[in-house]
């Protein structure tokens, strides 16, 4: 069966206008078509097409809208980048007709509108008037324009369903929401398989789960909560899982997706907690090196970044490269020898780029005015936008007891006050002598020794040096033969690099998910450092932030509330927690048994695992869960090697007792839940979210529902979704921070929290005022953006001094600082005040909980490798395993679009890239079909022979090969769900992943300094066909 | 629809040609314009938001588009290279596929749109076949020629075509020819630019900036993408 797009618009191109009366418009629908074609042609030659949504007064500019439609500004959701999207409605179907971008939005228009544009005006800029529309088009990518089916598609599930059968049979029956409710709450026989504990008994906050290891936290730690990426919605299921429920098992997705990515960029920036990244200032910079990212091809924010791109295309003198194992377009022929492609042997960029900094050092290519600044004073008085640690002495003996750490005053003098103590220590320029790090240049290379307070002498070197040292390991030869890059190559990427000043920028994003992930990405990021490029006009950005919204703001606290838990505990899969501190590592030294390695990898700095997780809980280690919910997030389809490692245990109710998932769709996740929730898709939903990255003034992007909700309603109106379930759930439980005295205002009144709008539509409260009040809207321009359709629930929730300044940010889509606000003079003006971290003493001074040993605490070069420290290279060797594995990121696809009509009319399935030379060796031929082997799984598909990708690399694109959204049939009651002929074609290269041979309790295979998932160069061998 | 396509075969089998000439409605100031489109190919990023956007607005049926962004992989001494090229009709000064109607269905207007009156088409077919740029179809759902018409629905209401206003890259420029001041009169002066098939000497109306001449003389330039494209195809309805 297939939906086509015919069928998805049905009813959306009728001409009505009845609606025309009721807005008070004096033109009726059908008046509106009067144009300049009289009406007959117009019939005939556009008689298809749907009908323009307002028109533009030729003389005056002035936009008149279409009384049949209605405009309204959201946020798209078709991957994770949340652009403002301009939405396009059929008013009386409710139908979404076509989606743009939103002009306001800096997500989707160089440059957005100012903010103050009325939103009347917002429409002239837009269209053919004086050429408006052109400099200041606002845009949605392919995908985005193809992600309205998802409203529409009969894929969706809009009743919460039960499962039958076995878990995963893909037997359901629907059952009411309080039937739901009251299930997943307390639990009982719910399916004959004997008594499941609910939600109720789950929570408790008092009992250890686990008396021999009491720092795993209390009971209730075993709900484990598995949401997605930060899509705008997180926050009122954190407020539900984390503060009110009190586990501390509430996750990202980061750690599948792109953590060694900005793990490197946290190591580098000094702050691994949060995470910040940067990205090149595109608009400026005059070289870039894009590794293992391919703007324009992929990325986050994707959109902007591609328009970005394409303006820098047109800008005199600026040139970048593409290091990637698969030619995309990143690259761009039109633009000629000003772009390139260097193709690499997956997981080998570190080897290129360890190259390139051995290189830049050597020839002292480096920034050595910004590096020789050893603080924020000595920066500024130099005239730098930022700083680093170069010249700060770092204490060079891994088993020395402060090995791997800064070398602080406090060790070298006694007796003086606490943040003196703390301050590094470097040698002032010219004498060598030993100074705190303070308003004066200091020396950049030293290895030494000195001796402490104590008396003791220590090495000591600066960080720069440390880099050196690292750096040298190996010769450019050494370093080009292990990553295919010939060393001219090489050389002429760092001359490049170091030719523009500070106009030059390093990025990198998700093909630094193999094993070496974190010191690649960390090299790669590095390179910025040593031209000082941050905060810099032409350099790099770490964003401009976003309003407040949920925090403690200038209207509510959605975060904090009378009774919130603190929560406690180790992560349900040892994220974030060292493992020196645990019972198991104590009871070892107790018992004089070596402690190492552990029974699978812990990351001491990291964040929660979330992509180890569902292993986790059902390997037990650190322990088992009793129920998980999953939402919106399909870890399934999205870690590499996870399907195979859990499949036989996550269907056994003994093992994992109940799992609720909440989804619009089936996905290869929630197909082994026991309750699915149905959810609104993100045109129907509330929310907040700022740009991922790439955005440097501030941000707040608004999701409201510019249309009805299609889930099914409750008798008291509401609509199913998630919001309503963790509420209904929590107000059953009786937990703090839901019902009706929840949420406190900046008076300290308490508020209810009774519907999602009485979250979202407060947080918009403190959007609207934050940094100084928005204006108020008025009626009319409510009309035209569409949010008239909520003004009720504005005027109904929020106080009256607040309603029409949210409706004001509402009609704009959300709140966003003006883009000639971007920079003062030639630094941003939102600039990033730590300092760039040649070493970062955490990571020096940490132990890799399988070997032992410290990592080194600056970039350096490794192969992937095993958790006991194998190199994958020889336990699969290449005689063996030829190929690489990597998956690339689509333009069309993400991992949420299976079954899409319009994206599937496109290219309904990837296929296996091969470099032509491997092809010809194997006698393959484009269409071939093929089977690839890995040591974790088998796929078989069609072989795509290109010039285009590296020598020894299998390329997959990423977004195929579904068993579920759509790819299968489910009977709901007895009714028949039926799946969509396309929608499982082609191949997911996870399926290839595989679980570490070398850990006694299984995981997926990770990088071991940070546990991000190795989804790249996974080894292989293929066979073809016949 | 179907009765009325038999109906309009049976009337030209019966008297040869049905003429009828549509009546250009034209007010004065839009005769001075003439549409037409500028294509930056270093913009260009192979999205296919206007190749999803304008099916979506002209409610195309699936499997057909009026534009589309095939991507090509270029071999030349620098290795191979990435080359998206967006395709549309190209509303040509001297339309090959206008002359070749028996029923006068497709025509120019006054501002330059080669446009088919959908009442008059036939669907025999020869529009389809004398255009060198694959930009005609007969669509599968209203069974006659199919083209785009550069949003004609749109530019008259004062807007843009659909593809130009979610050009993600901004590669898409439109706008009048005829006017100096003009974004795509000052492109085509302060660049070097070409038309697709010159030897058509067709007098496109879509200006490329930055197209390789190994893609401008034909466009249906293989490509392992294209060719896979087919097989899976094929291979899709032997299994259906």
């Amino acid at each position: 069966m297939t939906i086509s797009r015919r069928d998805i618009l049905q009813g959306a191109t009728a001409l009505g206008a009845a609606s025309a009366a009721v807005w008070g418009f004096a033109e009726t629908g059908k008046g509106f078509y009067k144009g300049l074609v009289n009406e007959a042609k117009a019939t005939g030659i556009s008689a298809g097409a749907l009908p323009p949504e307002y028109k533009v007064d030729p003389e005056t500019g002035e936009a008149v809208l279409n009384p049949d439609q209605r405009v309204s500004y959201t946020m798209c959701m078709g991957c994770t980048s949340v652009c403002g999207i301009r939405v396009r409605v059929d008013k009386a179907s409710n139908d979404i007709l076509r989606v743009a971008g939103n002009p306001y939005s800096p997500l989707s228009t160089n440059p957005h509108l100012p903010y103050d544009t009325p939103v009347k005006d917002a429409l002239t800029r837009l269209s053919a008037y004086e050429e408006a529309g052109l400099v200041g088009r606002s845009t949605a990518c392919g995908r985005g324009n193809a992600a309205i089916a998802k409203q529409a598609s009969k894929e969706r599930i809009l009743k919460p369903l039960k499962r039958v059968g076995k878990r995963g049979s893909g037997q359901w029956k629907e059952i009411s929401w309080d039937q739901l409710i009251e299930e997943t709450v307390e639990g009982g026989d719910l399916f004959g398989e004997g008594h499941v504990e609910g939600l109720r008994a789950i929570r408790d906050l008092k009992t250890p789960l686990d008396p021999e290891n009491p720092e795993f936290g209390p009971k209730a730690n075993q709900l484990v909560v598995i949401p997605p990426f930060k899509n705008g919605r997180l926050m009122i299921a954190a407020r539900f899982a984390k503060m009110a429920y009190g586990t501390r098992n509430f996750v990202g997705h980061r750690s599948y997706c792109g953590l060694s990515m900005r793990a490197g960029y946290a190591a580098m920036m000094d702050n691994l907690k949060k995470q910040p990244h940067l990205k090149p200032d595109y608009r400026h910079a005059k070289y870039m090196l894009f590794v293992g990212t391919a703007p324009g091809n992929a990325g986050n924010p994707y959109k902007l970044q591609g328009t970005l791109m394409g303006a820098a295309r047109d800008r005199e003198g600026v040139k970048y490269a593409v290091v990637d194992p698969v030619l995309t377009n990143a690259q761009n022929h039109a633009f000629g020898s000003s772009n390139s492609w260097v193709p690499i042997r997956p997981g080998t960029d570190g080897a290129l780029v360890m190259g390139m900094i051995r290189w830049i050092l050597e020839n002292e290519r480096f920034d050595a005015k910004f590096l020789s600044q050893p603080s924020p004073a000595a920066a500024k008085a130099a005239g730098e936008a930022s700083w680093s640690n170069a010249t700060h002495l770092v204490i060079d003996d891994p088993e020395h007891l402060l090995g791997g750490r800064f070398l602080r005053q406090g060790m070298l003098v006694e007796g003086l006050e606490e943040a003196a103590q703390k301050t590094p220590i470097c040698l002032a320029k010219g004498s060598g002598e030993l100074i705190p790090a303070a308003g004066s240049e200091a020396e950049l290379f030293h290895e030494g020794t000195v001796t402490l307070a104590d008396g003791t002498t220590v090495p000591v070197a600066t960080s720069l040096s440390l880099l050196r040292r690292e750096a040298t390991r190996k010769t450019l030869a050494e370093y080009s033969a292990d990553c295919g890059v010939p060393e001219e190559r090489i050389v002429s990427l760092a001359q490049d690099f170091t030719s523009v000043g500070k106009q030059a920028a390093a990025d990198c994003h998700g093909g630094t998910m193999h094993t070496s992930g974190f010191y690649t990405a960390y090299a790669i990021v590095m390179l910025n450092t040593l031209v000082g490029n941050l905060n810099v006009k032409g350099g790099t950005t770490a964003g401009g932030g976003r309003f407040k919204d949920v925090k403690k703001g200038p209207r509510y606290n959605l975060l904090g509330f009378p009774g919130k838990v603190k929560v406690k505990g180790v992560d349900a899969a040892r994220g974030g927690f060292s493992y020196e501190k645990t019972s198991e590592f104590k009871r070892l030294v107790a018992a004089r048994k070596n402690p190492y390695p552990a029974k699978a990898p812990w990351h001491a700095f990291t964040q929660p695992m979330g992509a180890q997780w569902l292993l986790s809980i059902l390997e037990g280690y650190p322990y088992h869960a009793k129920a998980v919910i999953t939402w919106s997030s399909n870890p399934v389809y999205g870690v590499a090697g996870l399907d195979a490692a859990i499949k036989e245990k996550i269907v056994d109710p003994k093992i994992l007792p109940l799992f609720i998932s909440i989804d619009p769709f089936i996905n290869e996740t929630s197909r082994y839940a026991d309750y699915i929730v149905p959810d609104r898709v993100f045109y129907e939903a509330w929310g907040w979210a700022s740009a991922w990255g790439g955005v440097p003034t501030r941000i707040s992007t608004a999701r409201w529902p510019v249309v009805e909700p299609k889930t099914a309603q409750m008798p008291d109106s509401r609509y199913m979704d998630m919001d309503n379930y963790f509420i209904d759930v929590a107000k059953r439980m009786g937990l703090p921070g839901f019902g009706d005295k929840a949420i406190p205002d900046s008076d300290g009144n308490l508020h209810p929290l009774h519907r999602p709008e009485d979250f979202w539509l407060r947080a918009g409260a403190n959007v609207a005022f934050d940094g100084g009040a928005v204006p108020e809207s008025n009626d009319e321009d409510m009309i035209v953006s569409g949010v008239e359709t909520i003004r009720s629930l504005l005027e109904k929730t929020l106080k009256p001094e607040e309603w029409r300044r949210v409706a004001y940010v509402y009609n704009r889509g959300g709140r966003y600082e003006d883009a000639k606000d971007t920079y003062r003079g030639e630094v941003f003006a939102r600039s990033y005040k730590k300092g760039m971290q040649i070493w970062n003493e955490t990571v020096g001074s940490t132990r890799d909980s399988m070997t032992g040993e410290k990592f080194v605490g600056c970039p350096t070069w490794k192969a992937p490798s095993l958790a006991n420290g194998q190199p994958v290279d020889d336990r699969y060797p290449q005689v063996e395993w030829p190929f690489r594995v990597v998956s690339t990121k689509s333009q069309m696809r993400s991992s949420s679009t299976g079954g899409n009509p319009y994206l599937d009319d496109l290219k309904f399935s990837n296929a296996i890239a091969l470099n032509s030379e491997d092809a010809e060796k194997l006698s393959i031929k484009t269409g071939d079909w093929i089977a690839v082997e890995s040591p974790g799984g088998r796929i078989t598909g069609q072989a795509l022979v290109r010039k285009g990708i590296a020598t020894g690399t299998i390329g997959i694109e990423h977004g195929y090969g579904h068993k579920e959204m759509g790819a299968r049939n489910h009977k709901i009651g007895n009714v028949v769900l039926e799946g969509l002929s396309t929608a499982g074609a082609g191949i997911n290269s996870n399926d290839l992943g595989y679980a570490d041979p070398t850990c006694e309790k299984a995981v997926v295979l990770a990088d071991p300094v940070v546990g991000s998932i190795a989804r790249q160069a996974l080894p292989a061998k293929i066979t073809r066909l016949t | 629809m179907a009765s009325r396509r038999e109906f309009l075969k049976l009337a030209l089998a019966g008297s040869g040609a049905v003429v009828t000439t549509p009546v250009a409605a034209a007010k004065a100031e839009e005769k001075s314009k003439r549409w037409g489109m500028v294509v930056d190919l270093r913009k260009c990023i192979g999205c296919q938001a206007c190749t999803v956007a304008c099916s979506v607005e002209n409610q195309v049926p699936e499997g057909q588009h009026r534009t589309a962004v095939p991507v090509y992989e270029l071999d030349g001494p620098g290795g191979p290279s990435q080359a998206a090229l967006p395709r549309l009709c190209n509303h040509c000064d001297e339309p090959p596929c206008i002359p070749v109607c028996p029923v006068n269905a497709t025509f120019k207007t006054d501002q330059g749109n080669v446009v088919v009156d959908a009442e008059q088409c036939v669907a025999c077919g020869y529009c389809v076949q004398a255009c060198p740029y694959e930009a005609r179809f007969i669509n599968h759902k209203t069974g006659v020629a199919d083209k785009c018409t550069f949003c004609i629905h749109r530019t008259d209401m004062g807007l843009l075509p659909a593809c130009v206003e979610t050009c993600v890259g901004n590669a898409r420029v439109f706008g009048d020819l005829n006017d100096p001041g003009s974004e795509v009169r000052q492109l085509i002066a302060s660049h070097e630019t070409k038309g697709l098939r010159p030897e058509f000497k067709t007098g496109p109306n879509v200006y490329y900036i930055g197209l390789d001449d190994k893609l401008a003389s034909t466009v249906s330039v293989g490509g392992g993408a294209r060719d896979l494209r087919q097989t899976n195809q094929s291979a899709a309805h032997e299994e259906a």
